[in-house]
């Protein structure tokens, strides 16, 4: 068994060599090609400038923030996560980063991104009065839910996400329910999607949550609603609002915590790959390159690899600016 | 020889402009059509609705009490109608009542509207080999398409909620029973329907005291399947925003949370047992006293 897995390892290392005979060192790659647009995006500009750039050979892995997490945390796989939502995962990472297993390539690889509760821009034109999420609540029935009209429906984060528990706790904590809302699960992406697209096709008020940078925010030009709280601590958030609900006995409200975003890579890839560690650490995307990239995603129906070939092409003094000039000589001539 | 290197494929600019053109006929579609589809169904979705808080309305002793006399009922079998009633208890005892309540109500309308209309279509079916020709690869695209391919569009259509997460149950779970129906009339035997029309029996004589009759053990055979489906689907009518059992599931599978998952589960599988046994053994009830030969 053990002879096997070496002449297994040596031949696919030996076949690495004749591939690349400048970048030998970078080898086998393992990438998490996460399951939404703008980081199955990244993901497939990192396999094009690791490949032809340094040499890499790069499988991509599709998976969710946290199976994905979970996976690099416990199995060290993948090596490379691009764009990880750091708030879902805070604290197992925080202890995976102290003892050096994962490492963080760069803070914030895209501009202007979060998470928050959002309204269509036709609702905010009707009622300019509703300023902030304060005002909203004071509104249950402009948002009536379908099963029980005499309450507002306030639509959440799909069950499992991360983002579900800090919606549960905040729901308590601004006491919605005592100001006659109901919470509502999507269940899934395609539910939460379904809802907020329904409603702004019909014209209908919709009151619920999401995150940019995205196509449909873009898209219907849907509104963040700051929440007329400041941000209450760390403390108050990381302590209890992010943690599931008989963890949080005393949810305070507060505005939604700044996200943060980071590419997470193994201690592996270091090892193996450093010289990409500099790349990945000037690959910051702007907002408004993104929210453009993820509308003609949409619109072009274009999955992550074509996405990332027409970025290549359109966006040539971005990416030129992240590389060395041989190694950028390099990915211009692949393409 | 290019052609033969390449597949001859549409143009990747006009590909996108068909794809795109029917998604915005399908916005289209829906703007214009979706209230009216949405009132069509809304009869239903009061129905669900109350049905739902009738069943978490009633205190529980009393659910378990008709959860009990109705097994007695189906099945005549004192022991499966106390392990029904355990399996209740047991599912209260660990806090999943409400959730319980909510996957009854939808599960029981869901299997009594795939039945309702699984068995006349089955019987038509059963009837013409050009409807059957017609049916059968409509029946293969319900059970074989991808769900999460029609998921996005029913909630465009019809938003989250009951409805829509009934008509998802529906389409995967109607098509055994439609198709055991078929099955089970088309192997009546020639002769004994050659004898049943020298006996003079009409259409109706023919189709209700003989075929159905003969064709039982099938058409149990799909409510079976049908069951099962429809309580396998619970977890994918969560998906759109559906209360149930479904819900603590996906939140469990997302979390690793293993005890969680593992109870709402066999939860599913209980309630799964608890109707497939009471419906079978009715089932078989109705054979035996064929068997006994007083009726036909």
């Amino acid at each position: 068994m053990k002879i096997k897995n070496l002449t297994g390892i040596s031949i696919a290392s030996a076949m690495t060599v004749l591939g690349s005979s400048a970048f030998a060192d970078c080898g086998d790659i393992t990438m998490a090609d996460m399951n939404w647009p703008s980081a199955t995006l990244m993901a497939n500009v990192d396999k094009i400038i690791l490949e032809a750039g340094y040499g890499c050979s790069i499988e991509m892995i599709v998976g969710a923030t946290t199976t994905t997490f979970a996976s690099m945390n416990e199995k060290g796989q993948p090596d490379v996560a691009a764009e990880l939502w750091i708030n879902a995962v805070r604290e197992p990472l925080n202890a995976a980063m102290a003892e050096g297993r994962l490492h963080s390539a760069v803070n914030g690889p895209i501009t202007d991104l979060g998470e928050g509760w959002w309204i269509p821009p036709f609702t905010a034109e009707k009622h300019p009065e509703l300023k902030t999420v304060l005002d909203i609540l004071d509104h249950p029935e402009l948002f009536p839910d379908k099963e029980d009209p005499s309450k507002g429906a306030f639509i959440g984060c799909p069950a499992g996400w991360g983002c579900q528990l800090a919606n549960i706790n905040l729901f308590r904590a601004f006491e919605m329910e005592k100001k006659g809302w109901v919470l509502i699960d999507p269940g899934s992406q395609a539910g939460l999607d379904g809802s907020l697209i329904k409603a702004n096709e019909r014209g209908d008020n919709w009151f619920g949550y999401y995150w940019a940078p995205t196509s449909i925010i873009g898209k219907y030009g849907m509104k963040l609603v700051p929440f007329g709280v400041p941000f209450a601590g760390n403390e108050n958030w990381d302590g209890c609002i992010a943690k599931a609900e008989q963890d949080c006995d005393d949810p305070k409200p507060s505005a939604w915590t700044v996200s943060e975003v980071h590419t997470v890579v193994t201690d592996r890839f270091i090892n193996q790959a450093g010289v990409a560690m500099d790349y990945f650490a000037k690959r910051i995307i702007p907002g408004s390159v993104m929210g453009a990239m993820l509308v003609f995603m949409e619109e072009e129906q274009a999955d992550g690899p074509d996405a990332a070939v027409e970025f290549m092409s359109l966006h040539e003094d971005l990416w030129m600016q992240w590389l060395p000039a041989d190694v950028a000589a390099k990915v211009k001539a692949s393409l | 020889m290019s052609l033969f290197d390449k597949f001859p494929a549409m143009e990747r600019t006009d590909l996108r402009d068909l794809k795109k053109g029917i998604d915005s006929s399908f916005k289209e579609f829906s703007r214009s059509w979706g209230e009216s589809i949405e009132a069509f169904f809304d009869p239903l979705f009061y129905f669900l609705v109350n049905f739902e808080k009738l069943l978490l309305a009633t205190p529980w002793p009393i659910i378990i009490g008709i959860v009990a006399g109705l097994s007695y009922l189906g099945s005549r079998s004192w022991k499966l109608s106390a392990g029904a009633a355990i399996s209740f208890l047991a599912i209260g005892y660990l806090g999943m009542w409400e959730n319980t309540m909510s996957t009854v109500a939808l599960i029981s309308v869901a299997t009594f509207i795939c039945i309702a209309f699984g068995i006349p279509i089955g019987v038509a079916m059963s009837k013409s080999d050009r409807l059957q020709s017609f049916i059968t690869p409509i029946l293969d695209i319900m059970q074989t398409i991808p769900i999460f391919v029609y998921l996005l569009p029913v909630v465009m259509l019809l938003g989250i909620g009951k409805v829509p997460g009934l008509i998802a149950v529906c389409v995967y779970a109607m098509p055994p029973i439609v198709r055991l129906t078929n099955l089970g009339l088309r192997l009546v035997d020639k002769e004994i329907l050659e004898a049943a029309d020298a006996f003079g029996s009409n259409y109706r004589q023919r189709l209700f005291k003989v075929q159905l009759p003969l064709a039982l053990p099938n058409i149990f055979a799909g409510v079976n399947q049908t069951i099962m489906m429809a309580l396998a689907m619970v977890v994918i009518a969560s998906m759109i925003g559906v209360k149930g059992l479904g819900v603590p599931v996906l939140q469990s599978i997302q979390n690793q949370y293993l005890a969680l998952g593992m109870m709402n589960g066999l939860a599913i599988v209980a309630l799964a047992i608890i109707f497939d046994r009471v419906s079978q053994k009715y089932g078989k009830r109705l054979q035996r006293h064929r068997e006994g030969g007083n009726d036909v």
